[in-house]
């Protein structure tokens, strides 16, 4: 099966050429999108045999995730992949997360952080903000999720075609999410480890998703 | 009065700046009227201050007839923030639109 891995980026020159060829041995094509870099990620990334996209300027994670997705879509990939350009994922627990989709079992993988892999969460996230965030998912969405933001996520194509992400910014993990319960997806969570290399969602970002997914009742697409 | 006047000053400063700017056709047609309306509005209810006091008070308010026209302005001014917030964030998205068409050209 001809598998995607989509990896959206932003000034990640460091880590970026690494995991792309780390990932590489485990999926057909990498898609890196560059969102509005201002330093060498093109270039390395396509030195390193990555196809790249690149936004003229930043649109966020969610938009340059969708970019990938509808050119993973558009070149007839079978699994796409969401990976992180910073090396917080690791690549050979990919295998694991493409399985269930391979043998028919899901539709959509999340790879968790709460299933027993090591992890080096920071203390206030793993015991304030995901409790709250999982209860969030099982009140609005139905969705009882080990890992209520995993952004290590696997789509089989018909489940990818029915998934738009039009949140541009950080509130596009709850929309699929959304999206995933609203289309009643089969889904399966597969244990991942994650390398905390900052401390991620801030408690304002955390303000902005709530405020972007408000805005969006609002507007008509 | 003698507030009113002044109220009535800026009121016609703000009216003659309108004019002057439409004849150099720096505002479309569109907010000229919408202006035109707003501060012709304002002149009215300015003069009309004794009246809308009586109208206030029979609507069992406590405050004063200009305290009221505040309180009103704030809500005003909450609206057309919102509907700019929601005019911009249309505009981000059809921003990415263009930005996504340019990725994948030629891909």
């Amino acid at each position: 099966m001809k598998v995607f891995c989509i990896i959206p980026a932003l000034n990640e020159e460091k880590t970026i050429g690494q995991v792309i060829a780390r990932v590489k041995p485990f999926v057909d094509e990498i898609v890196v999108v560059d969102d509005g870099s201002s330093d060498s990620t093109v270039e390395i990334s396509a030195k390193a045999g990555a196809t790249v996209l690149e936004h003229l300027i930043n649109r966020g994670q969610g938009a340059s995730l969708e970019t990938g997705n509808l050119y993973a879509l558009k070149n007839g990939a079978e699994i796409v992949l969401h990976f992180d350009a910073d090396g917080q994922f690791v690549p050979e627990e990919i295998n694991d997360l493409l399985k269930p989709i391979i043998m028919g079992e899901a539709e959509v993988v999340f790879g968790s952080r709460f299933l027993g892999r090591p992890s080096n969460m920071p203390f206030f996230k793993k015991n304030i903000i995901m409790p709250i965030a999982r209860l969030v998912n099982k009140v609005l969405l139905n969705l009882s999720l080990s890992d209520p933001q995993s952004g290590l996520r696997v789509f089989s194509r018909p489940a990818l075609e029915k998934i738009r992400i039009e949140q541009d910014r950080m509130a596009h993990a709850s929309e699929i999410l959304y999206k995933v319960s609203f289309y009643k997806l089969k889904i399966k969570e597969v244990p991942a480890t994650v390398i905390y290399t900052e401390f991620g969602q801030s408690f304002s970002g955390g303000v902005r998703i709530v405020k972007d997914l408000l805005l969006a009742k609002f507007l008509d697409n | 009065m003698f507030q009113q006047a002044i109220a009535l000053i800026i009121i016609l400063f703000f009216l003659a700046r309108l004019i002057f700017l439409k004849r150099k056709k720096k505002v479309s047609a569109n907010e000229f009227i919408f202006w035109l309306i707003f501060w012709f509005l304002a002149g009215v209810l300015v003069l009309s201050i004794k009246w809308l006091d009586r109208f206030v008070a029979d609507l069992g308010f406590s405050g004063s007839g200009i305290q009221i026209l505040l309180y009103v302005a704030v809500v005003v001014l909450f609206y057309f923030n919102f509907r700019l917030r929601l005019k911009v964030e249309k505009m981000d998205k059809d921003i990415t639109k263009v930005v996504r068409k340019i990725a994948l050209e030629d891909k």
